[in-house]
């Protein structure tokens, strides 16, 4: 995150970023670019032609010549109309071309980088912010790439050679257009020092009503059961009106903008007829050619207006496109480069590290030391936390509520870094060094936010591994005891689930999170609460899901349904982010401590 | 999809007349602007013809001084006009996002399913804009026609077939555009359908975060959503070339317009029926006209971009709803006194049930989805195939679903928070309440904003042990929830929900499984809140637990769809084998 901006939780670039990583992206597209600019280059030149041909129409007037002397220039300006249409169209669809599949690249890039962004960043930042940059800034950008982008470059094409032709007619002419110049910068420097922080708010405005609506909408069911619908109605009308209200302010300077241009074109517009007045008083022009400088110069008010104007879009585009590319720029996730699936989920030893696959068949050996942890501006959760889970072995966390049990679990899949200091050792290597795919690859974890992805439940699975052919997916799913219901389901493994698709019951989706687990068989399985959710009845059901699914390699349940505990190799209890026993369910009912305790709370509900 | 009463079109004039006052003015605006816009270069004909050529310094003076005045009025009449036009966009805008967010929480439902909620929020964001774009397309394409009337009679004023020849020409580019603005829709469409899902996606990816790096599959989901943009990439690059063609066809037609003005008029000059300087009149007058003309396109695809949006905006809004609506008020006064009758309702087979007011029920349920759909005819988001679910003897489906839902709280398994703090959400239903006094009042609000100063919301906190939940946050009760809640554990999440639930004091409570990620001491001290809390209210406990089933003051088991076994839970326990096996372990 060197650079850019980082006031707000998600990075933004700075214009040199940004600069540097569009030339990154033009870079491969350089013949499309060129014959992009270029088809649009003739577009306007030839556009340019139809003035003097119209003055040679005029010209055959004034000379007298027969009526149909007409006929030929007439059909030179067909020409140019049908010429300036087909490059025009082609021009644009190439530049759209361009843009867009550069655009792709760097939406690309971005998600890539979220997916791979620490998790505590994006649950600060709330996915609002992100679905923001990647739906609005992205449409901003798109838009500024399809219409600014051509239409910028044909502007200056225009200003150019008129400016050229006016020198022609004569030099004092480009003089008194020059006037309008400075009113112009000054225009520009006082609307763009406004516009950056009003667009910056305007975004920030539109995030925040992004994630009420994704807030309100995702929760739909809790808002109407809790008649909470006008609150939530209040809450968007809010949002919404603050964004309206910005976007009226910057439409307001926008206009004051363009006003301030109409003073830059009427400066120039009576420089140029006082020069033409000055000059045929003086006789050193003649009348006819002090009408056609004023009107080069009046024909330069749109392209001039568009220039300029440009700036607008610009500025949207330039913060969509800092914000895309503060993300874009963080160092690439190291499977970013693959571009196969199956090559980005591959299990080849090298990537996974000699030291570390060596042990990998008979699972990994877990060492957690000293480790520490507090969130930030939190009170400490975890203190001086020490125990080794043994290849192989399977370990019951148990403890109450807020014991630390969750935070424990996602430091040892590497998902944060201890705060306050110890160290997490998988198969012998630091969870540190191991880089976030390897551990991704290594360790496992089923958090207790379960979530099934929208689409066919085959696609869901295969995100676990993208080559598993439909038999590997039912092996996995029969596994886990969900062959059944999945077979019995409309479209069977082709259905779709998820939000907006076919409704899983709370045990069905933690089957599927085990299914992924046996797909992805990684060496190390951490669950937490996976059984928690689905009630007893479910839980059981689960609970032999997870054993299969666990079976041969090393895992940590953290297990609130103490029957887990009494059923895993060993037992960690955690009291107040501190270890306070360890050892066999026999061993610590015997000893008549923490765990002794919760048992018989839970067994004496039982009898 | 779509009802008879929700259109396309019904959406777009909606949006229109809505704004009424604002799209004409900024029209009547906009038509100064371009009508002074028009009279600049006959302006400059005359400053050269009565100035330059022949007058002195005052005639300058005095022209270029109109010149000004005219400047003043077409830049005012932009400014202003321009104004006008946003404002019309942004109103009709935050009015389809809000009916698009009412319709999405409507009571009656029917739409949640089939829609991903990135992409509901893509409909309430993108396509209202673009919808409300049209009224600035409006205004823009009445001053461009102004534009074009004032340079057509200009025109006329200099020769008859040369302004005849214009007015003719005009119309049939507008014919022109529009027939090329049909497949231009099609593909908008397309267009925005792969970019709402790739958006979609993208949102859904974001969500399944956890999961997804829990896995180790951030890589594959990276490489599906490479996918899903690449396709996307297809259909706007496809979308893009229809537009460039548009326009393309668009400026040649207008060159050829432009050929047929210096073809008559300079036939016409030849042979000298109109003086050189009306023919120069003429040429810069039609040089003028492209700035209308080519306005007429970009109004012309704002329109057909603004058809697909509220074709989409129309099927949210006239999607079905899920039940149809009853409008009698529950019996006065409220008892709480449930009963089925021979409900039959997907897994349910014929379920008979009684529940006398201010019974705390114990349901079990051996199949997760016996459970589900008795939650959904309770929370009536379907009407049973056969039978009836009956409060204080009136069937649901003749009950008004909002008067419905102040009586009867079904509290949704998956604990939903809100953004704002701790607090905030257990009250919520609390601050509802109190802005639509439900029969059963609420306790008054006393101290003021201060929630805690409500009886019921202080009894919630302590029943559902939100008093250990705020213990390990940083601001307590008013520490901050970002994004649903996800910053808090599972355990502190459901407490919170938990708590909310119970302040709502609903005469009818359903909960599902509510301590499931709670631990077993901490589940027995929130089984006795809940009694506590609930002692002379009706309350519906689905739930396997036997820490709450314990203090029910009945439990019935539901197997196979209905009804085996109803007793308490000691007694059960003791002489029924299936209710023992589906609660002990």
């Amino acid at each position: 995150m060197s650079g850019g901006d980082t006031t707000g939780l998600l990075p933004t670039a700075t214009g040199a970023q940004v600069r540097a990583a569009l030339r990154g992206l033009l870079r491969p597209h350089r013949p499309l670019a060129v014959g992009a600019f270029g088809l649009l280059g003739a577009a306007t030149a030839v556009g340019l032609l139809t003035a003097p041909v119209l003055g040679r129409i005029v010209d055959l007037a004034v000379a007298g010549r027969p009526a149909g002397d007409v006929t030929a220039p007439a059909l030179l300006l067909v020409a140019i109309a049908v010429v300036q249409g087909v490059c025009l169209a082609s021009g644009q669809s190439l530049t759209a071309r361009l843009g867009e599949q550069m655009l792709a690249e760097l939406r690309e890039r971005f998600v890539d980088r979220v997916l791979d962004l620490p998790l505590g960043t994006v649950e600060r930042a709330g996915s609002g912010d992100l679905t923001a940059r990647v739906s609005g800034d992205v449409t901003v950008v798109a838009e500024a790439v399809r219409t600014a982008l051509p239409q910028l470059a044909r502007s200056l094409l225009t200003i150019g050679l008129t400016l050229v032709a006016l020198v022609a007619l004569d030099w004092r002419f480009l003089l008194a257009a020059l006037l309008a110049v400075p009113v112009q910068l000054h225009t520009v420097r006082w609307y763009v020092r406004r516009a950056r922080t009003l667009y910056a708010r305007q975004r920030v405005a539109l995030g925040a009503l992004q994630q009420q609506l994704l807030d309100t909408i995702g929760g739909a069911g809790t808002v109407r059961a809790f008649r909470l619908t006008d609150a939530h109605l209040a809450r968007v009308g809010d949002r919404s009106r603050h964004a309206v209200d910005l976007t009226l302010r910057g439409v307001r300077l926008m206009t004051r903008f363009y006003g301030r241009l109409n003073v830059a074109e009427f400066v120039g517009l009576a420089a140029v007829l006082v020069t033409g007045f000055l000059l045929v008083r003086a006789e050193e022009v003649s009348v006819g050619t002090a009408a056609a400088a004023a009107l080069y110069f009046h024909n330069l008010f749109n392209p001039l207006n568009a220039a300029l104007g440009l700036v607008d879009d610009t500025q949207s585009a330039a913060a969509g496109l800092a914000r895309l590319v503060g993300v874009s720029r963080l160092p690439a996730p190291t499977w970013a480069g693959h571009r196969g699936g199956s090559a980005a989920a591959g299990q080849t030893d090298e990537d996974a590290g000699p030291p570390v696959a060596a042990e990998a068949g008979a699972g990994l050996r877990i060492e957690v030391k000293g480790l520490c942890h507090a969130y930030p501006s939190g009170p400490e959760v975890l203190h001086d936390v020490s125990f080794t889970v043994a290849p192989g072995e399977r370990v019951a966390l148990v403890g109450a509520s807020g014991a630390g049990k969750t935070t424990l679990a996602r430091l040892i899949a590497g998902i944060d870094r201890p705060s306050g200091g110890g160290m997490v050792r998988l198969g012998g290597v630091p969870v540190d060094e191991l880089g976030g795919q390897v551990t991704g690859r290594i360790v496992a974890l089923v958090s207790q936010d379960g979530h099934v992805f929208a689409g066919p439940l085959a696609d869901d699975l295969r995100l676990a591994r993208p080559d598993a052919t439909d038999e590997a997916l039912r092996a996995a799913l029969d596994r886990v005891g969900a062959l059944d219901w999945v077979t019995a389901l409309p479209d069977g493994l082709a259905t779709v689930v998820g939000d907006g698709g076919h409704r899983l019951t709370a045990t069905q989706e933690q089957q599927l999170a085990l299914a992924r687990i046996v797909l992805a068989a990684p060496p190390v399985v951490i669950l937490d609460e996976a059984t928690a959710e689905a009630g007893s009845l479910g839980a059981r059901v689960l609970e032999s899901a997870a054993e299969r699914a666990v079976a041969g390699r090393t895992s940590l349940v953290v297990a609130h349904r103490l029957s887990q505990a009494a059923a895993a190799d060993r037992i960690v209890v955690l009291d107040a982010g501190r270890v306070v026993e360890t050892g066999t369910h026999d061993e610590l009912v015997a000893a008549g401590g923490r765990y002794a305790a919760l048992w018989s709370a839970w067994s004496g509900n039982r009898v | 999809m779509r009802n008879g009463t929700t259109s396309a079109r019904t959406v777009l004039v909606g949006a229109v007349t809505g704004q009424a006052r604002y799209v004409a003015l900024g029209a009547v605006l906009s038509a100064g602007h371009q009508a002074g816009e028009a009279v600049v270069p006959v302006l400059i004909g005359v400053v050269i013809d009565r100035a330059v050529g022949a007058g002195g310094v005052l005639d300058l003076l005095v022209w270029i001084g109109v010149v000004a005045l005219t400047f003043a009025a077409l830049s005012a009449g932009f400014r202003l006009g321009a104004r006008a036009g946003e404002r019309a966009v942004e109103q009709a805008a935050h009015r389809l996002r809000v009916a698009v967010t009412r319709r999405v929480l409507d009571h009656r439902g029917g739409l949640t399913a089939g829609h991903l909620p990135g992409a509901l929020a893509s409909v309430a964001t993108s396509d209202a804009e673009r919808v409300g774009m049209v009224n600035l397309a409006l205004a823009t394409g009445a001053g461009a026609l102004v534009g074009l009337g004032v340079g057509g009679v200009a025109l006329v004023a200099v020769s008859v077939p040369l302004g005849l020849l214009v007015l003719g020409g005009a119309p049939l580019l507008l014919w022109l555009a529009r027939l090329l603005g049909g497949p231009l829709e099609r593909r908008s469409h397309a267009e925005q359908e792969r970019a709402a899902y790739a958006s979609g996606l993208a949102a859904d990816l974001v969500a399944g975060l956890r999961v997804l790096r829990g896995l180790g599959a951030a890589p594959a989901a990276a490489h599906r959503y490479r996918q899903a943009s690449r396709d996307s990439l297809a259909a706007t690059v496809r979308a893009a070339r229809a537009r460039a063609w548009h326009d393309g066809v668009l400026l040649a037609a207008t060159g050829l317009l432009v050929a047929a003005v210096g073809l008559v008029g300079g036939r016409l000059a030849a042979q000298g029926e109109i003086t050189v300087g009306q023919l120069v009149a003429a040429v810069g007058l039609a040089l003028f006209l492209l700035g209308p003309l080519s306005l007429v396109s970009w109004v012309n695809a704002e329109f057909s971009q603004g058809r697909a949006s509220a074709a989409r905006i129309a099927a949210v809004l006239g999607a079905p709803p899920g039940t149809p609506d009853g409008t009698a008020p529950p019996a006065e006064p409220v008892r709480g006194r449930i009963a089925l009758h021979d409900v039959h309702s997907g897994a349910l087979q014929g379920v008979t049930l009684q529940v006398e007011a201010g019974t705390l029920l114990g349901i079990v349920t051996t199949d997760p989805a016996v459970a589900d759909d008795l939650l959904r005819c309770l929370a009536r988001h379907v009407d049973p195939e056969r039978g009836s679910v009956e409060l204080d003897g009136l069937p649901l489906r003749v009950l008004d679903p909002a008067q419905l839902r102040r009586v009867v709280l079904v509290a949704p398994h998956q604990a939903d928070l809100f953004e704002g703090t701790v607090l905030d959400n257990v009250a919520a239903p609390v601050v509802a309440g109190a802005a639509a006094p439900a029969p059963r009042n609420p306790a008054p609000v006393t101290g003021g904003d201060d929630p805690l100063a409500v009886p019921a919301v202080r009894q919630a906190i302590a029943a559902a042990d939100v008093t250990e939940v705020a213990r390990a946050l940083p601001d307590g009760l008013h520490t901050r929830l970002t994004e649903r809640g996800r910053s808090l554990s599972g355990g502190q999440r459901q407490r919170v929900a938990l708590a909310r639930a119970l302040a709502a004091e609903a005469p009818v409570l359903v909960l599902h499984d509510p301590t499931t990620a709670v631990d077993t001491v901490t589940e027995a001290r929130i089984a006795e809140g809940i009694r506590e809390m609930r002692r002379g209210r009706t309350t519906l406990l689905v739930t396997t637990s036997p820490a709450l089933l314990a203090r029910a003051d009945r439990v019935v088991l539901l197997d196979g769809g209905t009804v085996r076994a109803d007793g308490r839970h000691a007694d059960l326990v003791r002489d029924d084998p299936r209710y023992r096996a589906a609660v002990l372990t």
